[in-house]
C-alpha cells in the first residue's frame, strides 16, 4: 500500500516536474541556450499567481497573470542577456554565468518584495482525504494530471500542425538549421522562449498550492529542469516530460526502499547513470558535440 | 574596450580601499559597535530580520533611559546562515570595525566563528541557535536561550500527560536534529513513551507528500518537527496535506511568521523560553508594548531574545562606564560572572559558568495564527 | 584591519588555487566541470582529519588532501571521457548534487552539518605558520606548474583536445590518457585549496562545498577569463572583494544588507558576461564558443 501511495504521490510531482522540463527542453532544443534562469520564470510565474489570489483575483485570473510574468521574464532574458552574449559568440559558459548572476539578482528582489521565507496559496484543493484504505489523494492529483495532459496535447498540435511550430521542432532537431534560417530564426528564437517559459508557469501556480514557495525554488526545479532534459534525450520534448515524470516517480517511490534523507539524491543518481551508460538518453540521437 | 576596464578598476579599487575610508577608533565618544552575524539573505533572511528588530528595540530604549554615556550602534553583517561567510564577517567585525559585541544565531555559524571570537577576546551572544554543543563554545561565547536538551526536556511530561506516547520525529540530521533525536531516544522510554520512527531530511527539500506516507506508516500520536526557517511550515503543510492528523509539536524555532501564518500550522505545540508579555516585570511589558507600535505585530521569542542579549550588553557596560573600565571581551566576562542576575525580558536571568542563562521553558500553541502560552 | 585583510588575502589565495586548478580543466581541456567544490570539499575533510587524528602538518595534511581528491577525481573522469559539452556540465551536476548529501550523511568523515571543529592551528616541521604564506606558496606553485603543462607537449595535446578532439584522437593523442590527468592534477590541487581552507577556517562543514560553492568558483573562472594564467585569480580577487567591499557602504539598511549584496553580486555577473564575454583578462578577439 505504501509503494501505491508513493507511486501517486510521485505521478504527482512528476507531472508538474514534466512541464517545466518540457519548456527548458523546448528553450534548449530550439536555441541551444542552456537557460539557467528558466528556474527564475517559475519563481515570477508562482509570486504573481500568490499576490493575484492575495488581492482576491479568480483563480483563472491569477493564473493567467503567473502565465504572463514567465513570459515576459523569458523574452526579456532572450533579448536583453542571451542575444547580446550570442553576438559575440559567447561560450556555452559564458551563458551559465549570465543566468546564474540573473537568477540571484532576481531571487533577491522577490526576497526583497515579497517577504524572505515560506509562502502557499491556502485552498482545500491539496487537503488530501482517505480515497482508499491508507491510500491519500488530493483533489489537487487530478488536476496536475489534467493540465499536463491538456497542455502537452496542445503543444504537440502546435508543433505538429502549425507552421511555427514545425519550424521550432526542425531546429530542435537539427541545430545547423539555426543558421540556416537566417533572420527568421530571431523571432523563432523569441516564439521559444515565450512558449517554453509559459510552461513553467502551470506548474508553477499548482506548486504555490501544494508544497509552497520560497524565493529560492527556482533552484531546484531548474537542476529538476536540467536533469530531465539530458535523460529525456536533448531535442525531445516527449523525452524529456517523460524523464520529468520519471524523476518525480523516482524521488517518491525511492522511499519505500531507502531512508528519507536520500530522496533528493535519487534524481541526480539517475542523471549520472544516464551519462554514463546511455548519454543520448531515451530518445535522443547520440550527440557527442 | 577602455570603458569596461576602467569600470573594472574603479570597482576593484573601491572593493580594495573600502576598508580604509573609515577607520574605527572606539574613543571617547564613539559609538559602541555591536556587531550582528545574522543570515540577512537567502533561505533563512527572515530570521535575520527578528534577530535585528529585536537589538534595534533593545538599543534605542538603552538611548531613552540612558543606560549609557556612549551610544550604540549595529554593525551588520550577512552570513546566510552559511559558516564561511560567518567567518568573514566576525573578521571584519572584530578586526576592522572594532566590534565590543557579537550577536551571533544559527548553530553551524556559531561553531564557526567562536574561534575567531575567542582569539580576539571578543564577546559573541547567541539568542537563536539551541544546539547543545553551543553550551562552553569559548568563555566569551554566551547563550541568552535555554539550549535545545533544556526545551525537550521540559516538554516530555506535557506530552505523556496529553497521552502523546509514541513519537515520530522529522529532523534535519544537523547538530539541533541529532541533539533532539538523542534525547526523544534516551529520555522518551524513561516517561513512559516511545520513538515510532525517525525521517531524517535534507534541508533543502521541498517535498514532503513522500515522507508522510512513510509518517503515516509509523502511527504516531505525536509528530515532531526539528528543522528550522521556512522549511518547518514547508514540513507542516506537506505532513497536513497528506493525511497526517495526528498533532505536531516543536520547539522554539517554530515562533516565526512563515509558520504561524499557515492555516495548517493552526494548533502547533512547541516550546519556547517563558515570556509573559501582559502579567509579566515592566521591562517585559514595556518590550511588548513598544515592539507592537513598531512593528504592529506581537513580538516573538527571537525578538526578545536578541533584545535581552542587547540589553545585557547595555547592563554590563553601564558598570564598567561607572568604574571607568575599559569595555572589552575581558571586562565583560568578569562583570557578567560578577553579577550573574540580570532583569530582561521575561524575568530575571541567571547565568552559569560557561555564559549561559538558565530560564523556564512554556509550552505554546499556535491558535488563529498566534502563539498563545497553553502550560 | 590588517588581521582583516590578511584573512581575506588568504580566502583570495585559497579561491585563486581553486580557480586556476578549475581553469586548467576548463580553459585548457575543455571540461566544464561544476563539481570543483566537491574536490575542494573531499579535501577540506581529508586534510581536516589528518590534523584532527594524526597530527597538524600543513604538508601532511595537503599532501594526504591532494592524493584523495586526485584519486577520487576518477569520478568526474569517467562522464568527461564518454560525453562533451552540455552533458558533461549536467553530469558534473548530478555528481555535485549526490556528493553533498554524501557529505551530509558520511558524519565519521565529514561530521556531517554539524561539521568538524576544532581543527588544530597548522604547523611545518612542528613549528605553528599562519596558513597565508602556505596560501600563497601553493597557489604560486599551481600557477607555475599551470604555465609549465601549457606550454610543454602534455599542454598542446589538452588543447588539440579541446579545439578538434576527433583530430586529436586521429594524430594518435591518447586522448583519455591526457584527460584523465588533467582532471587528476586539478582535483587534487582543488584537494590542497580544500585543506588550507579548512586549517585556516578551523572549522569545516557540509555548506561550503554546495553547488553554489562550484559556480562561485566558475564564475572566478570565466569572469576572469578562461585559458589564461592570470584571469582565474583576478576574478578569484574580484568576486571575494566584492561582497566584502560592499560591506563598507553605509547607507543599506541593516535588514537589506544581504540582499543588496547579492543583487550587485548577481548583477555583476550578469553585465560582465555581456559586455565581456571572454572574461576581463581573456581576449576578446579569441571569444570563440567553446561549448
Amino acid at each position: 500500500m505504501l509503494f501505491l501511495q508513493l507511486l501517486l504521490q510521485g505521478i504527482q510531482t512528476g507531472a508538474l516536474y514534466a512541464l517545466t522540463a518540457a519548456g527548458f527542453a523546448l528553450i534548449f532544443g530550439a536555441t541551444r541556450i542552456f537557460h539557467f534562469a528558466h528556474g527564475i520564470s517559475f519563481t515570477l510565474a508562482g509570486y504573481a499567481f500568490l499576490f493575484a489570489w492575495n488581492a482576491g483575483w479568480p483563480w483563472w485570473a491569477g493564473s493567467l497573470a503567473g502565465v504572463l510574468a514567465a513570459t515576459l521574464f523569458g523574452l526579456a532574458m532572450e533579448r536583453v542577456v542571451y542575444r547580446p552574449i550570442q553576438r559575440h559568440e559567447g561560450s556555452f559558459f559564458t551563458v551559465f554565468v549570465a543566468a546564474f548572476g540573473v537568477a540571484v539578482v532576481v531571487q533577491n528582489l522577490v526576497g526583497m518584495l515579497a517577504g524572505r521565507g515560506f509562502a502557499s496559496v491556502d485552498t482545500p484543493l491539496s487537503r488530501a482525504t482517505e480515497v482508499m484504505p491508507e491510500i491519500f489523494l488530493a483533489p489537487i492529483f487530478w488536476i496536475a494530471i489534467g493540465v499536463a495532459v491538456v497542455l502537452f496535447v496542445a503543444l504537440s498540435a502546435f508543433l505538429t500542425r502549425t507552421h511555427a511550430g514545425v519550424a521550432l521542432r526542425a531546429l530542435a532537431q537539427n541545430p545547423d538549421l539555426l543558421r540556416a534560417y537566417g533572420l527568421s530564426s530571431n523571432r523563432l528564437s523569441m516564439l521559444a522562449f515565450a512558449l517554453g517559459s509559459a510552461m513553467a508557469a502551470p506548474a508553477a501556480v499548482l506548486t504555490a498550492m501544494t508544497t509552497g514557495l520560497n524565493e529560492a525554488i527556482g533552484h531546484h526545479v531548474m537542476l529538476i529542469s536540467m536533469a530531465a532534459t539530458i535523460v529525456g534525450g536533448v531535442g525531445s520534448l516527449r523525452g524529456a516530460a517523460l524523464a520529468g515524470l520519471m524523476l518525480g516517480v523516482a524521488e517518491s517511490v525511492a522511499l519505500q526502499f531507502v531512508d528519507t534523507q536520500w530522496a533528493e539524491a535519487v534524481s541526480f543518481l539517475v542523471l549520472f547513470a544516464f551519462i554514463i551508460f546511455r548519454p543520448s538518453g531515451f530518445f535522443g540521437v547520440v550527440q557527442t558535440r | 574596450m577602455t570603458g569596461p576596464l576602467i569600470a573594472r578598476r574603479a570597482l576593484l579599487g573601491t572593493a580594495l580601499a573600502a576598508p580604509f575610508i573609515r577607520p574605527s577608533f572606539a574613543q571617547g565618544s564613539d559609538p559602541y559597535v555591536i556587531g550582528t552575524l545574522f543570515p540577512m539573505s537567502g533561505p533563512n533572511g527572515e530570521y535575520g530580520k527578528l534577530f535585528t528588530d529585536g537589538a534595534a528595540l533593545a538599543i534605542e530604549h538603552a538611548r531613552a533611559d540612558g543606560t549609557l554615556r556612549r551610544p550604540m550602534r549595529i554593525q551588520a553583517e550577512d552570513t546566510q546562515a552559511l559558516p564561511q561567510q560567518g567567518v568573514i564577517g566576525m573578521n571584519k567585525l572584530v578586526n576592522v570595525d572594532r566590534a565590543h559585541y557579537v550577536l551571533v544565531g544559527f548553530t553551524a555559524v556559531s561553531k564557526a566563528v567562536a574561534p575567531v571570537g575567542d582569539r580576539a577576546k571578543t564577546v559573541m551572544v547567541n539568542g537563536g541557535a539551541v544546539g547543545p554543543d553551543l553550551a562552553g563554545l569559548s568563555p566569551y561565547f554566551w547563550n541568552v536561550i535555554p539550549l535545545a536538551h533544556l526545551e525537550t526536556q521540559a516538554f516530555l511530561p506535557f506530552l505523556i500527560r496529553r497521552n502523546l506516547k509514541r513519537i515520530a520525529l522529522v529532523y534535519v540530521d544537523d547538530p539541533l536534529g541529532d541533539a533532539i533525536l538523542g534525547l526523544l531516544r534516551t529520555e522518551l522510554p524513561k516517561v513512559g513513551g516511545e520513538l515510532a520512527g525517525t525521517f531524517s531530511i535534507p534541508r533543502t527539500a521541498q517535498q514532503f507528500g513522500p515522507v508522510a506516507a512513510r509518517v503515516r506508516q509509523a502511527r504516531p500520536d505525536a509528530v515532531y518537527v526539528a528543522s528550522f526557517g521556512a522549511q518547518q511550515a514547508q514540513i507542516i503543510k506537506g505532513l497536513r496535506d497528506n493525511g497526517i492528523s495526528q498533532p505536531l509539536i516543536g520547539y522554539s524555532a517554530l515562533s516565526i511568521s512563515s509558520v504561524t501564518s499557515i492555516p495548517e500550522a493552526e494548533g502547533v505545540i512547541f516550546t519556547s523560553q517563558k515570556f509573559d508579555y501582559t502579567g509579566g516585570s515592566e521591562i517585559t511589558r514595556r518590550f511588548a508594548t513598544d515592539f507592537k507600535a513598531r512593528h504592529n505585530a506581537d513580538p516573538g521569542t527571537y525578538n526578545a531574545n536578541y533584545y535581552n542579549a542587547t540589553r545585557l550588553f547595555a547592563l554590563l557596560a553601564r558598570e564598567l562606564e561607572r568604574e571607568n573600565a575599559a569595555v572589552n571581551g575581558d571586562s565583560l566576562r568578569a562583570t557578567l560572572l560578577r553579577v550573574r542576575e540580570f532583569d530582561l525580558v521575561g524575568g530575571k536571568g541567571t547565568f552559569d559558568d560557561q555564559g549561559n542563562m538558565s530560564a523556564e521553558i512554556q509550552v505554546n500553541e499556535i491558535r488563529g495564527g498566534r502563539v498563545v502560552p497553553i502550560a | 584591519m590588517t588581521a582583516y585583510l590578511a584573512n581575506l588575502a588568504t580566502l583570495v589565495a585559497i579561491f585563486g588555487i581553486l580557480a586556476a586548478t578549475l581553469n586548467f580543466v576548463v580553459g585548457f581541456a575543455g571540461i566544464f566541470s561544476v563539481a570543483h567544490a566537491v574536490f575542494f570539499g573531499l579535501g577540506a575533510y581529508a586534510g581536516a582529519q589528518v590534523a584532527l587524528q594524526l597530527f597538524p602538518d600543513a604538508l601532511l595534511a595537503c599532501l594526504v588532501a591532494a592524493i584523495v581528491a586526485g584519486g577520487l577525481s576518477l569520478c568526474l573522469a569517467l562522464p568527461a571521457l564518454r560525453v562533451r559539452g552540455e552533458y558533461f556540465v549536467a553530469a558534473s551536476l548530478g555528481l555535485q548534487m549526490m556528493a553533498t548529501t554524501l557529505f551530509s550523511e558520511a558524519k565519521a568523515f565529514t561530521g556531517g552539518i554539524g561539521g568538524l571543529v576544532a581543527i588544530p592551528r597548522p604547523t611545518v616541521a612542528g613549528v605553528e605558520v599562519g596558513v597565508l604564506p602556505l596560501a600563497l606558496a601553493a597557489l604560486a606553485l599551481i600557477l607555475f606548474l599551470t604555465a609549465r603543462l601549457q606550454r610543454g607537449a602534455f599542454g598542446r595535446t589538452l588543447q588539440s583536445i579541446r579545439d578538434a578532439e576527433s583530430a586529436a584522437e586521429a594524430l594518435g593523442k591518447n586522448v583519455a590518457a591526457a584527460k584523465t590527468l588533467a582532471v587528476a592534477f586539478a582535483c587534487a590541487g582543488a584537494g590542497i585549496g580544500g585543506a588550507l581552507f579548512a586549517l585556516h577556517l578551523s572549522f569545516v562543514n557540509v555548506e561550503s562545498f554546495t553547488m553554489d560553492q562550484s559556480v562561485l568558483v566558475m564564475a572566478m573562472v570565466i569572469i576572469g577569463g578562461t585559458g589564461t594564467l592570470w584571469g582565474p585569480l583576478i576574478g578569484a580577487i574580484l568576486l571575494l572583494s566584492l561582497p566584502s567591499g560592499l560591506a563598507f557602504l553605509p547607507f543599506i539598511p541593516a535588514t537589506e544588507v544581504g540582499a543588496v549584496q547579492q543583487i550587485v553580486y548577481g548583477l555583476a555577473m550578469t553585465l560582465l558576461m555581456i559586455f565581456r564575454p571572454a572574461g576581463l583578462v581573456g581576449d576578446l578577439s579569441k571569444g570563440r564558443a567553446t561549448a
